[in-house]
């Protein structure tokens, strides 16, 4: 029996667990390091991972799930999800309570289903490798990822038969695997620059004890982005020598968007990237077009400048909520593999005036940490554990709707976690018998421009005046970073709890039947690893 | 000296729980009014390896755990207020009038919405109310016809179709009132 980390990212995931006090990650079907992030489906309901799965991306793009991170937690009406339909060749469509569900050839998958399967793959590769059982994971996500994304992603981990031990944020991982067992008093940023989101974290680290002073991202800014600028640019280039644009063809699409990714990784080494793409359209007398492109560095990087700027100006307000000068960070960690980009490189040197960190392997630094917290927690109690402390904090103001259209803030940004504040409300009108309690996250005062995470509604009030009622809200978040909300009835003495009804999110019910689902389905999911 | 064996927890627990309420932060983390601020951080980080909700994660009682994390979870709000200026400086107020925490004391001027806010039309919005009062009482039969009167002054309410649902479940439920 074992416990593994696993770093769960838009593109590729990655796999460690601790042997003997040492950290080792499980090798991928077919060499490396790197699972890709994706799950083939067929209309026999077989599933295709790892090359087969990116394979697929060409030959069956509506069947291939890919990016599936960008989509978990989010409601089907989201703009994040209503922006991906668009850019996504597989079809999204909307379920039940709101959720964005993937329309797969043999029925409708939720995303946590999907990425259950995922993990379902990598839990199986682990298992493999170590000849052992795994029963449970600690799973990294983004450390701005909200209540709802964190309960999707707990989801899918128990989909796919895990215990879930802790959802832990990216970069305190990274840190822990940086830090732990080197004595160190330091102060560091953690620069996390992954497939589909950027993180920055800066956190004290004394010892064995790792508290984070601050943490601030964008969920929808990562290395996609700047393949999808390749894109447009390889399509351009295109489009100009034929007169046809190969974006609306759907192979064409999915085919110039891996060539973006691997142009992307070329021009990390190299000044230039040179290149032929043979039968991407087909032109007025029948001929196949190929698309032969030159594209050099600076090109590459003028496009993305702007994207890299937007890193910048992030870390920039997170150091500043705090009170703290580029110059006082000790050390810059890189965590991600879009900090490979000579350019992101370059800046965040500019930015805080040190060369970052590299000797990390920004690929798997993040599970490294993971896998030793999984340690940690199976064997909390027992001297086996290492003293490691993690202090984490909330990445985003919760509040709730108040009257006048406004947002009641509960919880700051980050605090430290666990953390339960309680607030006394009253009544807006004579005679209530109920109140709806929608939860929000964002810190503006308004309560439209926040993102409304669910609501519970508190009834059965006895009738009274408006104001005389004292209704108490108490929020509490834990150390997986997720929000329970209770609401109490103080005038009555009578405590009513209610559970939050999370837009998007799968149901207990949904969940359960996924589990048995999966549990029935787990064997020949590895058909490339008999060998 | 933060509790070490499962007894020292167990008693710890039970002489802090009930009374969180009347200890200041500096009572809490073992901390004189006039501490620093690294003196307070490391008080802190010393409460914190033996209580921080990682060192009992395997512990099966779940009520001791809540428990404890609630006590945690006021030691990390003390932390966070005494080693914030302007925080730790309202609390010193706040101390001198014996408050014991810095938030969550007051009562807000403002009120979380009610159901019934969505609801533009009068006599909607007056039979949905006795909808929910019936509701209330679980007579879900008068409850369905208040919430269809509303519903005929304004069909389109998502609220009101939502509440006339759950009335008519309420109706269907075994057990419950035989539906005509």
């Amino acid at each position: 029996m074992s416990v593994i980390g696993i770093d769960l990212g838009t593109t590729n995931s990655v796999v460690a667990t601790v042997r003997d006090g040492q950290v080792v990650v499980v090798p991928a079907a077919h060499g490396g390091y790197l699972h890709p992030s994706v799950v083939s489906f067929s209309a026999d309901g077989l599933k295709y991972f790892s090359r087969e799965g990116v394979a697929r991306r060409i030959i069956d793009p509506k069947n291939t799930v890919f990016s599936g991170k960008r989509l978990i937690g989010l409601s089907f009406q989201s703009k994040e999800v209503q922006r991906a339909i668009s850019r996504l060749p597989y079809e999204l469509r909307e379920g039940n309570n709101e959720q964005a569900v993937f329309v797969g050839p043999d029925r409708t998958y939720t995303i946590p289903e999907v990425s259950g399967l995922l993990l379902g793959y990598l839990r199986q590769c682990a298992e493999l490798y170590m000849g052992d059982t795994v029963t449970g994971a600690v799973i990294t996500v983004p450390a701005n990822f909200n209540d709802a994304q964190r309960r999707a992603t707990i989801d899918a981990g128990r989909i796919a038969g895990l215990d879930v031990l802790r959802v832990l944020n990216e970069p305190t991982a990274a840190a822990l695997a940086y830090g732990l067992g080197q004595n160190m008093s330091q102060r560091i940023a953690v620069y996390d620059f992954g497939g589909g989101t950027f993180d920055i974290t800066v956190l004290q680290v004394e010892g064995d004890v790792f508290e984070v002073l601050a943490t601030g991202g964008d969920s929808f800014l990562g290395g996609d982005d700047m393949d999808t600028t390749l894109l447009n640019i390889l399509a351009e280039l295109f489009r100009a020598e034929h007169g046809i644009d190969p974006r609306n063809e759907q192979t064409a699409h999915a085919r110039l968007l891996i060539a973006a990714e691997q142009v992307k990784c070329h021009l990390s080494e190299y000044s230039e990237a040179r290149g032929e793409l043979k039968n991407i359209a087909i032109g007025s007398e029948g001929e196949q077009l190929a698309l032969r492109f030159h594209i050099a560095r600076n090109v590459f990087e003028t496009a993305i400048r702007g994207l890299v700027g937007r890193t910048i100006a992030t870390t920039q307000e997170v150091l500043s909520s705090i009170g703290l000068a580029a110059s006082q960070i000790d050390e810059v960690i890189m965590v991600g593999g879009t900090t490979r980009v000579p350019l992101v490189r370059a800046e965040v040197e500019r930015y805080f005036g040190r060369p970052p960190r590299t000797d990390l392997n920004p690929d798997e630094v993040v599970a490294w940490g993971a896998s030793i917290q999984a340690e940690n927690l199976a064997h909390a109690g027992e001297s086996l554990a290492s003293n490691a402390i993690l202090l984490d904090v909330t990445p985003r103001a919760l509040g709730i709707a108040v009257t006048g259209g406004f947002a009641e803030r509960i919880l700051d940004r980050n605090v430290p976690v666990p953390v339960e504040q309680t607030r006394v409300f009253t009544t807006s009108a004579d005679n209530q018998s109920a109140v709806r309690i929608q939860v929000c996250q964002g810190e503006s005062r308004r309560f439209e421009e926040n993102v409304p995470l669910g609501e519970l509604e508190l009834s059965g009030i006895p009738p009274a005046r408006r104001g005389e009622i004292s209704i108490e809200v108490t929020f509490r978040v834990d150390t997986n970073g997720i929000l329970r909300v209770r609401a109490r009835d103080a005038a009555t003495g009578a405590a009513r709890e209610a559970a939050v009804n999370v837009r998007g999110g799968m149901s207990d019910i949904e969940v359960e039947e996924a589990v048995e689902r999966q549990k029935s389905s787990d064997s020949g999911l590895l058909p490339e690893l008999e060998t | 000296m933060p509790p070490q064996t499962p007894e020292q927890l167990a008693q710890f627990v039970e002489q802090m729980y009930g009374k969180l309420d009347q200890l200041s932060y500096y009572d809490l983390l073992g901390l004189h009014s006039g501490a620093t601020v690294p003196e307070i951080r490391a008080a802190f980080y010393r409460m914190s390896k033996d209580l921080h909700p990682d060192r009992y994660h395997r512990m099966q009682d779940r009520e001791m755990r809540d428990c404890l994390e609630t006590i945690y979870a006021r030691m990390c709000e003390g932390y966070r207020v005494l080693t914030t200026p302007e925080k730790r400086a309202t609390y010193a107020r706040l101390l001198g009038e014996g408050k014991k925490r810095l938030a969550g004391t007051g009562r807000e001027s403002r009120a979380p919405q009610s159901p019934e806010d969505s609801i533009k039309h009068e006599e909607a919005k007056k039979f949905f109310r006795l909808g929910m009062m019936s509701l209330g009482t679980k007579d879900f039969k008068g409850a369905a016809m208040s919430f269809n009167f509303a519903k005929s002054f304004e069909p389109n309410s998502a609220i009101i179709k939502q509440k006339l649902a759950e009335a008519q479940a309420g109706l269907a439920k075994p057990g419950g009132p035989a539906v005509k």
